[in-house]
């Protein structure tokens, strides 16, 4: 799919998930599957999950822009239950994650490996306005590197999220995150967490290997 | 299962235990003071026969069987017993303090930590019931290190306390899925697991664990399981007169205890009837094992031998007479210590 280029947008204006910024913009619908109860990295896991569905959510609505800054993407998916609020024990809540592969051949079924690391850009529904930026190299080594970097804002209404999540392409770090370019292609991919169903950590909706961003080239600057 | 040089071990004797609740107080107001710990109790004391804290815990899964997880339940929040709120302003400050009762404002909870207080079982005049004493049991085989994806929990290589590193916790909650005792508490605020941490900051100054040194009774014994010389390795392993609470759930715990003896039955007639035990034998052996029954034999067999003059070590390890004696070399006053707050 393809990440259209708009001509340079405001942040906060792209964190509304309404926002005019998407219109016109083509949406891909992405099927998701669950992660593979054989992947859990725990026995505790394995065993708790074993005949149980994982992942709920079948298919998420992508699109996604930049203004050669910044890059949006736009995720709706049917959910019926809006899951917020931590207040019990087992309560969980509705997340969703951008993947990107922090260097060439990184993989994404395991979240990276060592010395081959991923990016997440995760939003999840108790922290309204913020993302996290996460790096990991395989599983269960995920780090959160800070949650100014990555936005994030959603609404759940009549049964589906609406959300947006975005980072500039391009971010000062010594670590090992992805570092995105107008006018190129880079592999990514898509996770959602149905908190009602206890989702949490590996135990999730995603999609598989990666999938192909071209990111549109910013028109050429006009000669003088 | 995580290799430990040394094991630090508590022994608890439930003979001495009154369940005042003082080891719960004291664990407290020393660590769950906390933005979200305010429904926590790392220190439990319940009566037993009970449901517990959190309700019905000992039926909520957890630990190994046959070498194998066990799938686990997540206890609620109100099995746990909330933080419930008291109308105080109205009562003390409000001028009605005459007419008005102290009451739990909101919702009307229905349990909290030893709910079922002094109940017990068995019928007047047999009735009978103990208190178990619970906090984390810093196992051997903790289910809890194995359930975490994240491995954000770990068994401290030098005295095999587990503790959570809150860092890498993401509250998740497959460890308190895992743990067959449920003594991990998720903070809602901070969204990570928390559970008793043997008072390491202490032990670490040779202050035994605060649950320890402020118990009025003498219950609880401390120190290394290896020390040959310290009150563990002597309950546990020369006299053989602890054991752990649920060996069946498969994690091998570090804390034991020394069963509780009870007084005689009482027959139709009124009579003391000493054919049966008051506590039945098949309840304790559902706690503890089939061995508790040896325990109660030799704890009889020396409380004979004291009354005909004779002398027990192990009577006098658990009489406790020098109170320094109970804590295996970590009896330093903490009044002693300076802390630096970091």
């Amino acid at each position: 799919m393809e990440a259209r280029y708009v001509p340079r947008f405001e942040i906060e204006d792209a964190l509304d998930p309404g926002a005019t910024l998407f219109d016109g913009v083509r949406a891909t619908d992405v099927d998701l599957i669950g992660t593979p109860v054989g992947l859990q990295p725990t026995a505790a896991i394995r065993v708790s999950w074993t005949g149980r569905e994982i992942g709920a959510t079948d298919r998420v609505r992508v699109a996604a822009v930049h203004d050669g800054q910044t890059l949006a993407f736009r995720l709706e998916w049917l959910d019926d239950s809006e899951n917020q609020a931590l207040l019990d024990t087992t309560a969980f809540p509705d997340a969703a994650a951008i993947l990107f592969p922090s260097v060439a051949g990184a993989p994404s079924v395991t979240m990276g490996a060592p010395g081959l690391a991923v990016t997440a850009w995760y939003w999840r529904a108790d922290e309204p306005g913020r993302g996290r930026h996460v790096v990991a190299e395989g599983l269960g080594t995920s780090r959160t590197l800070d949650v100014e970097l990555v936005r994030g804002r959603g609404v759940w209404k009549e049964g589906r999220w609406q959300i947006v999540i975005a980072r500039a392409l391009r971010v000062a770090t010594d670590e090992p995150v992805a570092q995105l370019t107008a006018g190129e292609t880079t592999g990514f991919g898509v996770a959602v967490w149905d908190g009602q169903h206890g989702e949490r950590a590996g135990i999730k909706a995603f999609s598989g290997d990666w999938r192909e961003l071209r990111l549109a080239a910013a028109p050429a600057v006009m000669g003088r | 299962m995580p290799e430990v040089k040394r094991q630090l071990s508590m022994v608890l004797d439930l003979n001495k235990c009154i369940g005042c609740q003082t080891c719960t107080i004291a664990c407290k107001r020393l660590w769950t003071r906390d933005e979200g710990m305010d429904y926590m109790w790392w220190n439990t004391v319940n009566t037993m026969p009970g449901r517990g804290t959190p309700r019905d815990w000992e039926q909520l899964g957890g630990g190994f069987q046959e070498g194998q997880p066990r799938p686990g339940k997540l206890p609620r929040r109100r099995d746990f017993g909330d933080a419930w709120n008291f109308n105080y302003d109205e009562v003390f400050y409000g001028g009605k303090g005459d007419r008005v009762h102290l009451k739990v404002v909101g919702e009307e909870p229905d349990w909290g930590p030893n709910w079922d207080e002094d109940q017990g079982a068995g019928e007047y005049p047999n009735a009978y019931y103990f208190y178990l004493p619970r906090i984390c049991n810093h196992c051997t085989n903790p289910a809890c290190v194995e359930a975490c994806p994240r491995t954000a929990i770990v068994k401290r290589e030098e005295d095999g306390i587990v503790l959570i590193d809150e860092d890498r916790c993401r509250g998740y909650r497959f460890c308190m899925e895992a743990c067959p005792y449920k003594k991990i508490y998720f903070n809602h605020a901070q969204k990570v697991a928390q559970k008793c941490i043997f008072c390491f900051p202490r032990v670490e100054q040779g202050v035994a664990p605060a649950c320890a040194r402020m118990c009025p009774g003498r219950v609880r014994f401390v120190g290394y399981r290896d020390d040959e010389n310290g009150p563990i390795h002597k309950l546990v392993d020369k006299w053989k007169v602890a054991l752990p609470l649920h060996p069946d759930f498969g994690t091998d715990p570090n804390v034991f205890y020394v069963p509780p003896l009870a007084p005689p039955r009482f027959d139709e007639n009124g009579d003391i009837d000493e054919s049966k035990p008051r506590i039945p034998n098949e309840y304790l052996v559902s706690l503890f094992g089939p061995p508790v029954l040896g325990v109660l034999e030799t704890l009889k067999s020396e409380m004979a031998k004291t009354r005909e003059g004779g002398k027990s070590e192990v009577l006098d390890i658990l009489i406790a007479y020098q109170w320094k004696s109970m804590f295996g070399g970590f009896d330093r006053d903490p009044g002693s210590l300076t802390w630096n707050k970091t």
